[in-house]
């Protein structure tokens, strides 16, 4: 089996991590989810957000300022 | 009675001339009251459009207006020789003297204390490296005369403008940009002022100046002088919120101007995007700091203009093996920002002969009034609020 390849977005900007999410969650089939490494301001200025917008969000720490963040449809 | 002055450093197109000469001419004739009231300030390579014969027209028309006032630094005349021939043939273009140092920069800067009434700081966004380009060079000028002037210099490093954080630099034949920077900060220290010196930490990180400490996992400066700190984006457009002057290479500001109460509401911003979508970062840096500030609630207008046409002609696509963010996806996923609109000049398609992608066809088309009613028009907002506008 493949290894799937996990994005690590830790040294983009805020916005430009909201841009990346919101052209890959467009392109993302229903039921489908993405996974990321993000920093902790990361995961509370950009990826927890988008719970309020009907997507899943959730993370883990994976090292010190380092967290394995999934966001589904 | 609202002021505009605009900074001009680098090399102005004829169709930049042209099309800010209209705007500019129809925005006087939305405030005829507003005599004197606008202001151009050139020098370095923005002074050869005036001896252009391309330009003659253009600049015959705007120094026509009774409410212009054309500024060039003198200086830069003589380093260009051409102070005798813009002596002599434009005379509706004041020359600034020798008298005192930078009396270009002095000019300018109390022109703006004076304009953006009770400022108490000034700063610069600087895009440009050291010692390739002459703007860190205007930048220094500027912020001198900012200090000079009793107010708080500040510097935001952007883009390419964040390798002047770099320490040890050691030019042979020019000025010392760090050593300035840190003399600067220092002069405005002692005289118990705040300097606030920025880079922005994506730039930072990308050119290797912010790098990632395994042991901390945070990213720390490398090979910076201290008078500048790495900071987010977001930081530093912060500081955009306050009522002070921002200059940059290509700029302009339009304020209520002495005399009118302080606005409360947020300073709006006009991005200009100029250059082609990917062969430079001037686009992703300007969309970038656009969306950056419209995200932070600030009114932020991007215009597409001259050759900032291409990124909303045709569709891009991103080879596999290439690793560049697509601008047009950039745009299409931010169109829902509540406080970021999109425009495209549609002189500039006209004479490409090109038409906007069908999926960015509900960005609107503007013409060079319209841009002069966005920027001096006559909605309420427009009378309080202070406007900047930065060409990337």
């Amino acid at each position: 089996m493949d290894a799937v390849k996990v994005n690590d977005f830790t040294e983009l900007t805020c916005t430009n991590l909201m841009i990346k999410l919101k052209i890959m969650l467009n392109r993302l089939p229903p039921g489908d989810a993405l996974a990321f490494f993000a920093t902790r301001e990361q995961v509370d200025n950009t990826c927890a957000p988008f719970s309020t917008n009907g997507y899943q969000v959730a993370w883990e720490e994976e090292a010190e300022n380092r967290y394995m963040v999934r966001i589904g449809k | 009675m609202m002021a505009s002055t605009f900074l001009f450093c680098e090399m102005l197109s004829p169709e930049r001339v042209r099309w800010c000469t209209e705007c500019i001419t129809s925005g006087v004739r939305l405030h005829p009251e507003n005599q004197g009231t606008i202001k151009v300030f050139l020098t370095g390579d923005a002074l050869f459009s005036l001896v252009d014969a391309q330009n003659r027209d253009s600049w015959n028309a705007l120094s026509a207006l009774p409410s212009l006032c054309i500024i060039a630094d003198g200086d830069e005349l003589k380093l260009q020789g051409m102070l005798d021939s813009v002596a002599t043939g434009f005379p509706g273009v004041t020359i600034t003297g020798s008298g005192g140092r930078d009396p270009f920069w002095q000019s300018l800067v109390l022109t703006l204390a004076k304009e953006w009434n009770g400022t108490r700081k000034a700063a610069f966004l600087l895009c440009h490296s050291p010692y390739m380009s002459r703007i860190p060079v205007y930048m220094l000028r500027f912020l001198s005369n900012t200090h000079s002037a009793g107010l708080h210099p500040e510097l935001y490093t952007y883009l390419d403008g964040v390798h002047n954080v770099h320490n040890g630099q050691r030019p042979s034949e020019f000025e010392n940009i760090g050593r300035n920077v840190s003399a600067i900060a220092g002069a405005a220290e002692q005289s118990g002022r705040d300097p606030w010196f920025a880079a922005c930490s994506r730039c930072a990180t990308a050119r290797g100046y912010y790098q990632m400490n395994p042991g901390t996992g945070f990213c720390e400066p490398s090979s910076c002088i201290e008078d500048i700190t790495i900071r987010p984006l977001k930081e530093i457009l912060s500081r955009f919120s306050g009522n002070h002057p921002i200059l940059s290479h290509m700029c302009g500001g339009i304020v209520a101007g002495a005399g009118i109460r302080e606005s409360t509401a947020l300073p709006r911003l006009v991005i200009f995007i100029t250059n082609p979508p990917y062969g430079t970062e001037w686009t992703f840096g300007g969309l970038s700091l656009a969306l950056a500030a419209a995200m932070d609630g600030m009114p932020t207008t991007v215009i597409f203009i001259e050759q900032g046409v291409y990124a909303l002609c045709g569709t891009h696509e991103i080879p596999q093996n290439d690793k560049v963010f697509n601008v047009q996806e950039m745009i299409a996923a931010t169109t829902d920002v509540p406080a970021l609109g999109y425009l495209v000049h549609a002189p500039s398609l006209e004479e490409r002969g090109i038409t906007v992608s069908e999926q960015f066809s509900k960005i609107k088309k503007v013409r060079n009034p319209e841009i002069s009613g966005i920027l001096w028009g006559n909605d309420p907002v427009n009378a309080f609020s202070a406007t900047r506008m930065i060409f990337f």
